[in-house]
């Protein structure tokens, strides 16, 4: 690595490293697959649903989210996405994308060829483990946002997505003196956890009113993390990440000592 | 029929003679289960994974206040937690009916993965068509009615379980309760009932005693706004 790794190989070996140990060779295999850069503006395409793309999406910067559209105009979004993710890593093995990848603000994609990464795939098991790690974090996000459809109050759907942004994000280093970006409409969390824009506005109310954060333009402040926390009955545990400081119930220590293993 | 993994696998890519053995030789073992059994649990670190040879399973997880989602259905040539080999568990997975499992060391699995990177591929499919399943119920739960979310369960059931050899005729057994139902699909016990009777008053199917009739394939896809591709079931789909 004589000139080492670019600034994008870089904020996909942070993201893996929150998830996984990868060994200097393993890095050093990453930082070679070639990438193609992308601006983007918001509202984009950068996958669309029913495409079937031979590169998938690492995200450098902005604020990309999965989403459907269903008949009536209606928008589900199914993820959010933050620099480092991959979110289209699933095109890797399935080749029709069933959702659409889009872009909820400006920034930047690095495009990585499948060629590419099936290859290092084949020579390191432990970048397979790493990426289809990622995968199964990425389900059980979905899996916890499922839950959150169907079986929490609507103040509890939107902090805790606040909770798992601000949880996710100072994993990746983005969050300072408790301040993260969140640049998302109150349509856009409307779709994400399947409110009106009214009934979202209210909610946002409610959590400044309590001090439990602030809301600023592109960014919030969490005034009071432990609790925002308890009143979205948020856990950390689902994310599985490497180090999570001990904000966690007894029930998530268990599964992080299950990592050991 | 520990086959019925092998032909699982295969939905998302072919596996040669060698590596179907490699898989089958895999299970070291299988056990009867029972009704209602806890296959795993939340705050396991399993070091096997479980692959349901007969019978029919549920993931689900219990949120604080007690009560229940549902998450998944799982049918024979599921492994109900493939997930477990890099990750604790953060759910269960509890049997739905009398079966069978296969148990899978993941030392084996990992070593066959090694030697066979196909099978890693098909075994790495498997889960992301898992991911795609919870998005697709997530997107029902966010947006859909309740006529049009128990339409649409039946029908990815059906298609799965047609895939596995399970539909005979136009039957099969989902030995589920209306609770399960309710608890999947975010409805109450009420409207869950109100709902099955309007889909069978309609003409689309019967779903009595943990068997589903399709009466009205076509017609229950249409209810369900049904479009089988999150399946990914190549040249498979119904």
């Amino acid at each position: 690595m004589a000139n080492g790794p670019s600034s994008e190989h870089a904020r996909l070996i942070r993201k893996l490293e929150t998830i996984t140990t990868l060994s200097g060779d393993e890095k050093e295999a990453l930082t070679t697959i070639p990438l193609r850069l992308k601006s983007f503006v918001e509202d984009t395409d950068l996958s669309p649903e029913g495409a079937a793309p031979t590169e998938s999406c690492l995200v450098v910067d902005g604020l990309v989210c999965r989403y459907r559209l269903l008949g009536a105009g209606q928008r589900q979004i199914m993820s959010l996405h933050l620099p480092g993710d991959i979110p289209d890593l699933q095109s890797l093995h399935l080749s029709v994308m069933d959702h659409s990848l889009g872009s909820l603000t400006s920034g930047r994609a690095a495009y990585l060829p499948h060629a590419a990464v099936r290859d290092l795939t084949d020579r390191f098991p432990n970048i397979t483990a790493a990426l289809w790690r990622d995968t199964l974090i990425d389900a059980a996000i979905t899996r916890e946002w499922l839950a959150g459809v169907g079986r929490r109050t609507a103040h509890q759907r939107i902090a805790h997505l606040v909770c798992e942004v601000f949880v996710r994000s100072r994993a990746l280093q983005l969050v300072e003196e408790g301040a993260f970006e969140l640049p998302i409409t109150q349509a856009e969390l409307g779709d994400a956890t399947g409110l009106s824009t009214v009934h979202v506005n209210r909610v946002l109310q409610d959590l400044r009113r309590d001090d439990l954060i602030t809301w600023r333009g592109r960014s919030i402040l969490v005034l009071d993390w432990e609790r925002l926390r308890l009143a979205a009955d948020f856990d950390a545990g689902y994310l599985h990440l490497l180090d999570e400081p001990s904000i966690l119930t007894p029930r998530a220590s268990r599964l992080r000592s299950g990592l050991a293993d | 029929m520990v086959s019925r993994l092998t032909a699982n696998l295969q939905l998302y890519g072919a596996l040669s003679a060698d590596e179907q053995r490699a898989v089958e030789n895999m299970v070291i073992s299988t056990r009867a289960v029972a009704a209602g059994e806890d296959l795993v649990v939340e705050g396991d670190a399993p070091t096997h994974c479980r692959v349901l040879l007969e019978g029919q399973a549920f993931r689900h997880k219990t949120l604080p206040d007690g009560r229940r989602q549902i998450m998944a259905f799982h049918i024979p040539g599921d492994v109900c937690d493939l997930q477990g080999l890099f990750l604790g568990m953060d759910h269960n997975v509890t049997s739905l009916s009398a079966g069978e499992i296969g148990l899978i060391p993941h030392a084996k699995l990992t070593e066959v993965m090694e030697v066979h990177p196909r099978s890693a591929r098909a075994f790495w499919s498997t889960s992301l068509v898992e991911a795609a399943v919870f998005r697709e119920w997530m997107v029902g739960m966010g947006r859909r009615s309740a006529y049009a979310r128990i339409a649409h369960l039946f029908c990815e059931m059906v298609v799965r379980m047609r895939a596995a050899g399970l539909v005979h005729q136009n039957r099969c057994s989902f030995p589920i309760t209306q609770q399960h139902l309710s608890d999947a699909l975010g409805l109450s016990a009420v409207h869950t009932n109100r709902t099955l009777q309007a889909l069978r008053g309609e003409g689309l199917l019967t779903f009595q005693g943990g068997e589903l009739v399709i009466m009205d394939w076509p017609g229950l896809t249409a209810a369900g706004e049904f479009d089988a591709g999150y399946l990914h079931q190549a040249g498979k789909s119904a």
